[in-house]
């Protein structure tokens, strides 16, 4: 990997660009304002995807298409129309590599990144460089067994729809590293928008060799959970053995298990095949049958926790094995996992906001957490963009902070240790919500219990929501609190899911402050800060007034001050409102009036 | 601009109440919305009731949402008109809205991505529109109900002209 930019070492190369003319001209003209040479440049021209992305395009499809295909098989099987149903699916299927192949093209220039794809409604694509925040290749083992991946380049737009998201689907591995080399390489701490020239960024920068990336590392060290890592690059921490007993706390086996549930349904039903009436499935259930009552229930729970178990673990490992976080240069983060399907992710320095260390309950009753970045461009949010931002897997608690701490540079107390409490108003406030919540439960199954008459012991048992609610009340009021030292804004609310968010305050561009009928009698409220980053929205919640106020003032001096109130109650909207709706003739735009003055016609007070 | 009881002071003691109210028919507006939402409810309601031959338990339903919902016509458009405020410095734009709950936002221009202006048809009766300012953060929108439709023309093109003027967006 010594040439700047990959010029392909197969039949991409041959393949002459052909330009779309419009998005050249597109593409030209951005480039016209930074130097003129750069389209001439022999290294800045459209190039493709691997040939081989032919074959994982059809295979990916008919893999998903699987259980309709069986279906339509065996359904057809009878009629002798099953051979036809089949070829023209393979045929479809073949036809569309094709076309994914030869229609997507992309240009990396010295500004943008250009992406067009599609035959009947083509669609292009392109992003500024700088605005380039991480860079995800993911391969998953029909593409390890062909050598190509997938590469998302993640930008700071939150408004994108699916199609939209920038994507390549079938970059020969040699190909996404320099790629992602070049897109993250370049973006420094301090300035987002400067350029390096793109030989200089891969002679310099600290591209592990594709080999190293992708295939099986070997198995996880036992030594010491965290290393120190060096200035030039080193490894911050990776997966140890003995953090699969984490495996079994965490929701992740039960969305397998759903998964897996689901997976069967669609294919009985694709195929007409009764499972309960089949053999072996018949002969276990009339053994369970025979068995006495206390027995059923014994065996049934065994089978239960032990599936778990096992499915979860395996859930785990696929996930996470050979997972390493790592420092990829001065001013990136890599993190690289997965067993079956692999994924690096890779992410500006820059561009890290914070992190989210989570903790659900049954984590948390054994010392386990997990953290997640809290970056523009990966969402803490749902499915695949979610896994983009985990920066350490369940694992022991002290790991994950330690881990925390070290990767936003941040002192330890910012991401361990206790927070400043919100006060005896915030405390009622958990002991009233959660048993007005257990309240309203325990009168529903009265009430339902009443009219569908169920036998008595259901009520009165369910007064045992009473107590439950008490503790979970008095587990929220233990978590809830904040923290603001060094710039970071540290806000922890929770207790079946505790979550604890450290937000650098220089991302928070902008503040919500909300007060409910309730909150405004007990002189509480809810501060939020908004960011373009990971959830888009922090909360401190239920705080006394004046400590929420001052957190919000400290966190952001200048935009919060000229909002204050300097003076009592009475005299503050008097003398500055500006009727809006009113000419008062004045032109007032002058530089320091108030826009809003001009805006409303200008009006003198 | 005398103090009207709810909404004039400051809510939140050190907090200051933006500077500008809303149009006026505002809460016309929000009392036809109210009426309309009421009236919907009414009616499902009164099929239900029809449905169960008007049944006593039904009659009494029937009254009861109706004065609740009439309350709420009345109250809820007078209060929303006390809470919501509005005020553009040169930078930032400051809300505060809601009635029951209170929400105040504030987005420096700095940061503000895009502005728009919206009227709803109901708002186009009125003579009302709103101003939506986004920022990087999708939680960020800050939103002005209920301006007069010229003056959010206006607001529109100053902001536009503000937020031209500072660089970055700090994503």
């Amino acid at each position: 990997m010594t040439l700047p930019e990959v010029t392909g070492d197969g039949p991409d190369q041959i393949v002459a660009p052909v330009l779309d003319e419009a998005l050249r001209d597109e593409a030209r003209h951005d480039e016209v304002m930074s130097s003129a040479a750069t389209i001439a440049d022999p290294n800045t021209r459209w190039r493709r995807l691997s040939p081989r992305s032919m074959v994982v395009r059809p295979l990916t499809d008919l893999v998903r298409l699987l259980p309709l295909l069986a279906g339509l098989l065996i359904l057809h099987a009878r009629t002798g129309g099953g051979l036809v149903w089949g070829v023209i699916a393979a045929v479809l299927a073949v036809a569309s590599g094709l076309v994914h192949w030869a229609t997507t093209r992309y240009l990396v220039t010295d500004q943008r990144v250009y992406l067009r794809r599609g035959l009947l409604s083509t669609k292009k694509l392109s992003v500024a460089r700088d605005r380039i925040r991480t860079v995800d290749i993911t391969a998953h083992p029909l593409h390890r067994v062909l050598g190509v991946c997938r590469v998302s380049i993640g930008t700071g737009r939150n408004d994108l729809r699916l199609s939209e998201n920038f994507h390549l689907d079938g970059l020969t591995r040699s190909d996404a590293e320099s790629l992602r080399a070049l897109l993250i390489g370049q973006v420094g701490p301090a300035s987002a928008g400067k350029a390096l020239p793109a030989g200089q960024v891969l002679s310099t920068g600290q591209t592990a060799p594709a080999s190293q990336v992708l295939p099986a590392q070997a198995p996880a060290s036992q030594d010491r959970a965290v290393r120190q890592a060096d200035d030039a690059g080193g490894e911050i921490i990776r997966l140890r053995v003995g953090w699969l007993r984490f495996a079994p706390l965490t929701m992740a086996g039960l969305v397998v298990l759903g998964v897996l549930f689901g997976t069967v349904i669609q294919i009985t039903n694709a195929t007409d095949v009764n499972l309960a009436a089949s053999g072996p499935v018949r002969r276990v259930t009339a053994d369970y049958a025979a068995l006495p009552f206390g027995e059923r229930i014994l065996v049934a729970l065994a089978v239960a926790v032990a599936g778990y178990m096992v499915v979860a673990v395996a859930g785990y490992v696929a996930v996470y094995w050979n997972f390493r976080l790592v420092r990829d240069g001065p001013d990136t983060l890599r993190v690289t996992r997965g067993l079956l399907s692999v994924r690096a992710t890779t992410i500006s320095l820059a561009r890290l906001r914070g992190v989210e260390i989570s903790e659900p309950l049954s984590l948390r009753a054994v010392g386990g957490a997990r953290c997640a970045a809290i970056a523009t461009g990966l969402h803490v949010g749902r499915g695949a963009e979610r896994e983009g931002s985990v920066l350490v897997p369940p694992a022991p608690s002290a790991v994950v902070e330690d881990v925390a701490a070290e990767v936003l540079g941040a002192p330890a107390k910012i991401c361990a240790g206790p927070l400043e409490r919100h006060g005896r108003a915030a405390r009622r406030r958990r002991y009233t919500r959660a048993l007005a919540g257990a309240a309203v439960i325990v009168a529903a199954v009265w009430a339902a219990s009443r009219a569908a008459h169920w036998p008595a012991w259901v009520p009165i048992g369910s007064i045992a929501a009473f107590p439950l609610a008490g503790l979970i009340a008095a587990d929220r009021y233990r978590n809830l609190g904040h923290r603001l030292a060094d710039g970071w804004l540290v806000t922890r609310v929770g207790s079946l899911s505790r979550r604890r968010s450290v937000l650098g305050t220089d991302a928070i561009i902008g503040w919500r402050i909300h007060q409910t009928w309730f909150q405004r009698r007990q002189g509480l409220l809810t501060l939020t800060a908004t960011t373009a980053a990971g959830q888009q929205h922090y909360s401190v919640r239920d705080v006394p007034v004046a400590l929420g106020l001052a957190i919000a003032t400290t966190a952001t001096p200048d935009l919060i001050r000229p909002f204050l109130a300097t003076e009592p109650a009475a005299s503050a909207s008097s003398g500055m409102t500006c009727r809006p709706d009113s000419r008062c003739g004045r032109r007032a735009n002058r530089a320091g009036r108030r826009v809003s003055r001009a805006a409303g016609g200008g009006h003198g007070s | 601009m005398t103090s009207e009881g709810i909404g004039a002071g400051p809510m939140v003691p050190g907090l200051r109440t933006p500077a500008n109210r809303v149009s006026k028919r505002a809460i016309s507006y929000w009392t036809a919305r109210a009426v309309l939402g009421a009236a919907t409810i009414l009616f499902v309601e009164l099929g239900f009731a029809w449905a169960a031959k008007f049944s006593v338990g039904w009659r009494t339903a029937i009254v009861g949402t109706a004065l609740v919902l009439a309350v709420h016509a009345v109250i809820m458009p007078r209060w929303r008109y006390r809470v919501h405020r509005w005020e553009v410095t040169d930078q930032a734009l400051y809300t505060r809205s809601g009635w029951f709950s209170v929400h105040w936002r504030i987005a420096p221009i700095s940061r503000i991505q895009t502005i728009d202006s919206h009227r709803s048809f109901g708002e186009r009766l009125f003579g009302l529109a709103n101003v939506t300012a986004t920022t990087a953060s999708a939680a960020g929108p800050v939103r002005i109900h209920g301006l007069d439709r010229g003056l959010a023309d206006r607001l529109l093109d100053q902001l536009a002209v503000a937020t031209g003027q500072v660089p970055g967006d700090a994503t």
